[in-house]
């Protein structure tokens, strides 16, 4: 079994297999081995030998060319982003599948092809002196055009995106060629071809420079729409919170604190939209709390210093650890003196949350057993969950709520 | 009785200017003023202060803002301290002025008090650590992922230690708070926060690449 275990690997896939790509570490060529030894869970060893052998043979170089070709290149698993960017829940989003027409035209043409490569050998008559530059014509065309929604996606140009496009331009040269030249001398032909260059170096040289002004005028009539849309968008917004919030500031005037809260308010909602790197609040426990503590400082006027360190998707224990952390904040604004402080930190598995005020302290003990607010919300709701909570309060430094809730590990699909 | 801290004040706002100088006149000695980064490398160089308060964003330049600046004087091995002052909470925003040398980095929300306190700090070489940055700080360097340092001079994660302070700084604990929560001097923490900020500024985690990369500034 240790031979059998050597030669298929498929035990250490991922559950639903591996998605045939051409990965961008490890390839020895263009990847085409090492692809296919992790699609089919075979031993990369014994692919590529079984690669080079048919390639020997003949065909198995036309399969290997073919796969080049057709198989994206791409890592099969993409590696986990790093802590940084990975505060950031997975998104819902529809994976795009797309369906391989291209490949299958491709494959029914070769079929097609094959069909009447048998039909020749069986004695039937094909005309190949028609049918050849026809189809080296048509496969140029598709090849060349192939590229134009690379061109439209704005990404750059890579060396094999080159060598695609001068493949197809003498794919198509090719087949002119041959079509016209039916039955003329090859001397003939060469002229020809060369007679036609030349008009074509013409025609270019003097389209040039209409072309050049072209490309540049288009690229400066991009560049002034996204200004005009972004200068647009920008006034909107101002328009709809900042130049609101600034009347509403001047009709208040004589209320300090209504004026502190809108400031503040406005404030926050510019600062997001400026910085948005956040993700939606349904899909992130981080941005959740941030709301939360937004909204808690919206009721009471009061200011907290936030800070959220990691992320993770929102959870039930994670929905019952931010209603917690509320209650705490709640209490430390009303009870404690500011700043008020909170701390939270997601890992893997496990959230903690801190809430720290500098007011007087308080002896959980004197805490009359009948007032519910940090008894039964605070660290009765963590202790349902199977989270610990704990109130440190020494005398003149403040009070710290502490609050640990295990989450469920979630393992993201990449 | 010590001589006053003399400070210059970068930021482009006149009114923040004007208020700060306001509000920091009584302790600290208003050396100079600028509002772009160009007066600011000019007044800063003239007037040769202990600590200078930069704004992240300042017009002119090269468009690199307090980075900018920062990096001027610290590529010239001049003693001029900075103080990075924003109310931006963007990462890069922060990162960047670091790395270009600035000694700490606050929020425009803090106290007069506090201000004072964090410029006498980063005037004596020490470095001055927000909530927030130590916030960044620990993201940065994956510590919520349970990275941690083996050895000290390991320039791509913190140590536990390290990790405790920034932990406490975060969650609101002043210096002395977090000495007494730990059992250690004020010193001491002293001596862990600048041992971050060096790793701030020296390491080549991709995050803080990428963040200060943002700014075209690497």
């Amino acid at each position: 079994m240790a031979w059998f275990d050597w030669c298929m690997t498929v035990s250490q896939r991922p559950p639903g297999g591996v998605e045939l790509r051409r990965p961008r570490a490890g390839r020895k060529i263009a990847g085409v081995a090492a692809g296919l030894s992790e699609h089919l869970g075979v031993n990369l060893m014994l692919t590529r030998w079984a690669l080079v052998v048919a390639g020997l043979a003949g065909p198995g170089l036309v399969l290997y060319v073919w796969l080049w070709l057709t198989v994206p290149s791409a890592d099969a698993a993409t590696s986990a982003p790093p802590p940084a960017l990975a505060r950031l829940a997975p998104m819902l989003q529809d994976k795009e599948k797309r369906e391989p027409l291209l490949q299958i035209a491709a494959g029914l043409v070769l079929l097609a092809l094959a069909g009447l490569v048998a039909a020749t050998a069986l004695g039937a008559y094909v005309p190949w002196q028609w049918l050849v530059p026809t189809i080296a014509l048509l496969g140029g065309l598709v090849l060349a055009w192939s590229q134009l929604e690379r061109v439209d996606a704005g990404s750059k140009r890579g060396p094999v995106s080159w060598l695609r496009l001068i493949g197809a331009v003498a794919l198509v040269l090719l087949g002119s060629v041959l079509l016209i030249g039916q039955g003329s001398s090859p001397s003939s032909l060469v002229v020809a071809l060369a007679a036609g260059l030349v008009v074509l170096g013409g025609v270019a040289l003097v389209a040039a420079p209409w072309w050049l002004r072209l490309i540049n005028a288009l690229g400066d009539q991009r560049a002034a729409t996204a200004r005009e849309s972004e200068r647009a968008d920008i006034a909107a917004h101002l328009h709809d919170s900042v130049l609101q919030t600034l009347a509403l500031i001047r009709t208040q005037a004589d209320d300090p604190s209504n004026v502190r809260r809108l400031a503040r308010a406005q404030e926050r909602e510019l600062r997001q939209w400026l910085y948005q790197d956040r993700a939606p609040s349904g899909q992130s426990l981080a941005t959740a709390l941030k709301d939360m503590a937004a909204e808690a400082e919206d009721v009471t006027g009061a200011e907290i210093g936030t800070v959220v360190v990691g992320d993770s998707p929102p959870t039930e224990p994670s929905m019952a650890l931010i209603a917690a952390t509320r209650e705490a904040l709640l209490n430390a604004i009303r009870h404690g003196s500011p700043p008020v402080s909170l701390y939270a930190e997601i890992a893997p598995g496990r959230a903690e949350v801190f809430v720290k005020d500098r007011g007087p302290g308080f002896d959980l003990g004197q805490v009359p057993s009948d007032r519910l607010g940090v008894r039964e919300s605070i660290i009765g709701r963590i202790r349902r969950q199977g989270g610990t909570a704990e109130v440190v309060s020494r005398g003149g430094q403040g009070t710290e709520i502490r609050l640990t809730m295990p989450l469920p590990v979630i393992v993201t699909q990449t | 009785m010590e001589p006053k801290l003399r400070v210059v004040l970068v930021d482009d706002h006149t009114l923040f200017r004007s208020g700060t100088k306001a509000e920091l006149g009584g302790a600290l000695e208003i050396v100079g003023e600028a509002g772009t980064v160009e007066d600011a490398i000019t007044v800063v160089a003239a007037a040769s202060p202990d600590v200078v308060l930069l704004d992240v964003h300042l017009p002119g330049g090269h468009g690199g803002g307090g980075a900018e600046v920062a990096r001027v004087f610290t590529e010239a091995d001049s003693p001029v301290k900075f103080l990075a002052l924003s109310v931006s909470d963007a990462a890069n925003d922060v990162v960047s002025v670091i790395r270009a040398g600035a000694r700490g980095y606050v929020t425009k929300t803090i106290t007069a008090a506090e201000l004072i306190e964090a410029i006498g700090r980063v005037a004596e070489g020490d470095a001055v650590f927000s909530p927030r940055l130590a916030g960044f700080v620990l993201d940065a360097f994956g510590a919520a992922a349970g990275n941690v340092a083996m050895a000290d001079d390991e320039l791509d994660s913190l140590t536990a230690r390290e990790q405790e302070v920034m932990r406490l700084i975060a969650r609101g604990y002043t210096y002395r708070e977090v000495a007494t929560e730990l059992f250690i001097s004020i010193k001491t923490v002293e001596t862990h926060v600048s041992a971050v900020l060096r790793k701030l500024q020296l390491s080549n985690r991709a995050e803080l690449t990428r963040w200060a990369a943002r700014r075209n500034l690497l």
